[in-house]
């Protein structure tokens, strides 16, 4: 999905690249590929599924399964030219996101579950500090909550945008859409965060659907 | 340029994703619009902020995943065995175990680490390498097709000291015309010795190719107690099967039945028409016709 108008993908190029000789040692079975997959990839997909899915267990278990997927797919069924041409890292999270809304549809229809079931710390995941001060760690928590209280679409798109630091090229291949329509959801969403943030209600006049 | 227009740009200008034309545009109205620009170091911040959000998996589904990505080899006398749950997939000769990896990456899609080899897998393949036979085979064959499924299963039923045709097969499985096709699969075989591939040989004579090479089967196969002289013996004569004055019942040369035969009542025949033109009839054991 390249827009002549926004010109090429120059920030997602290095990436694709790596991402190609990776799925080309996967699919050649060469030992320890996987694993390397596996180093690269797994805790921001775990982060973008849990985002989505609210749930620790979930969404380890979501990216067990796309490991799985992704290492059927890449030795059984794509050959050596696909594999290099593939942009790894799109492809990897569209397959989480696949199987995350998948998983939240069926969980939706038997189990609500409320928002505030979004803070399961205890159960395993934490987030990452790096400076242990106590302010810090407030800002973090004070963010954390921020983000509980989002729309679904808007905290997949700050996980893609902000803590992958995806181009607009790669997430819309990720989420299916355009990187025009795309620049305007994310910076609704960063809105809707900051809005979070700051405690106050939704500002009225954006268009917050997405 | 409108506010509303630069400020969904303002993210992609961070990160150099806007063409020169909208860079520019959206710099000269950063430049004078001093509330676009307060977003703009907003979206800076929080984009940055939000990097502290990263979470860990409680555990590494690395282990998971093992199961599915990787199987073990180890090294049995001169072969290569791969093997997985208890099953031999794969048994391969070649100098180094990376050749042994490709084709199995080719084949299975996984990786082979080295694991040692339950006992009974490798009395298995040193028993079939030594000619004993091995009665109820554990090996691995979901990876196959139907055919080969089918192929490979037959291939079992050969008993020991006993030689079947490539057309002999093709006919069990229910493809009579397909020979070429299971000759094919009988080549690829990914675990000779065990699954006995050595036990069929060419209707034409001679004992044929195998994947170790010709002087291999022959080695194996007079091991397993077949006479290979007298096979090429019959080959030269044209001859195919064996009758029985007494019972005018025809075989398979290294049929058990047709062993048993005494010299004074062996009649040789070179084609089974011939045979049934004779008033034989196809021994039930060996079926060298279609029933």
């Amino acid at each position: 999905m390249k827009n002549s108008w926004t010109g090429g993908e120059v920030a997602s190029e290095p990436d694709r690249r790596e991402g190609g000789e990776l799925a080309v040692a996967v699919h050649r079975c060469e030992p320890g590929a996987f694993e390397r997959l596996i180093d690269r990839f797994e805790q921001p997909l775990f982060t973008y599924a849990h985002n989505i899915l609210d749930n620790a267990f979930d969404a380890q278990e979501v990216v067990q399964d796309a490991m799985m997927r992704a290492h059927r797919a890449l030795t059984r069924q794509y050959d050596e030219a696909r594999c290099a041409a593939l942009a790894l890292k799109p492809w990897l999270f569209k397959t989480v996101r696949n199987l995350s809304l998948n998983k939240r549809r069926s969980k939706r229809s038997t189990l609500e579950q409320p928002l505030e079931s979004f803070d399961d710390g205890r159960l395993g995941p934490f987030v990452s500090l790096e400076g242990s001060d106590l302010e810090r760690k407030e800002e973090v928590e004070l963010l954390r909550r921020a983000m509980a209280l989002l729309p679904v679409d808007a905290r997949e798109l700050i996980v893609l945008r902000f803590m992958e630091e995806m181009s607009y090229a790669e997430i819309a291949k990720t989420v299916g859409s355009t990187e025009a329509a795309l620049r305007g959801k994310v910076f609704r969403s960063l809105k809707l965060l900051r809005d979070a943030l700051e405690k106050r209600p939704a500002t009225k006049g954006v268009a917050y659907a997405m | 340029m409108q506010c509303r227009t630069v400020l969904t740009r303002i993210d992609a200008l961070r990160t150099r994703e806007l063409a020169p034309i909208e860079k520019t545009a959206v710099e000269q109205h950063l430049r004078t619009c001093r509330s676009c620009d307060v977003s703009q170091s907003d979206v800076g911040q929080l984009a940055q902020a939000v990097k502290s959000l990263t979470l860990v998996p409680p555990v590494s589904c690395r282990e998971g995943c093992k199961d599915a990505v990787a199987d073990s080899y180890d090294r049995v006398g001169d072969v290569w065995v791969a093997f997985s749950n208890g099953r031999i997939r794969m048994i391969a000769e070649a100098d180094s175990i990376d050749e042994v990896r490709q084709s199995y990456a080719k084949k299975h899609g996984r990786v082979l680490e080295h694991a040692t080899i339950p006992d009974a897998l490798r009395r298995q393949v040193l028993a079939a390498q030594r000619g004993e036979g091995v009665d109820a085979p554990k090996v691995d064959l979901d990876a196959a097709n139907d055919l080969e499924h089918d192929v490979l299963q037959t291939l079992t039923r050969i008993p020991r000291g006993e030689v079947r045709t490539y057309a002999w097969v093709a006919r069990q499985v229910g493809r009579p015309r397909a020979v070429r096709a299971v000759a094919n699969v009988i080549a690829r075989n990914p675990v000779p010795y065990v699954v006995p591939c050595h036990r069929v040989v060419p209707s034409s004579g001679g004992i044929g190719n195998y994947i170790f090479g010709s002087p291999t089967k022959r080695a194996l196969l007079e091991r397993e107690g077949v006479d290979v002289d007298q096979l090429d013996a019959l080959a030269k004569e044209h001859v195919r099967y064996i009758g029985s004055r007494t019972t005018h019942i025809f075989c398979f040369p290294t049929c058990r039945d047709a062993k048993r035969i005494q010299e004074k009542n062996r009649v040789p025949f070179r084609d089974s028409d011939d045979a049934l033109e004779n008033g034989y009839r196809p021994c039930r054991h060996c079926q060298p016709v279609a029933a």
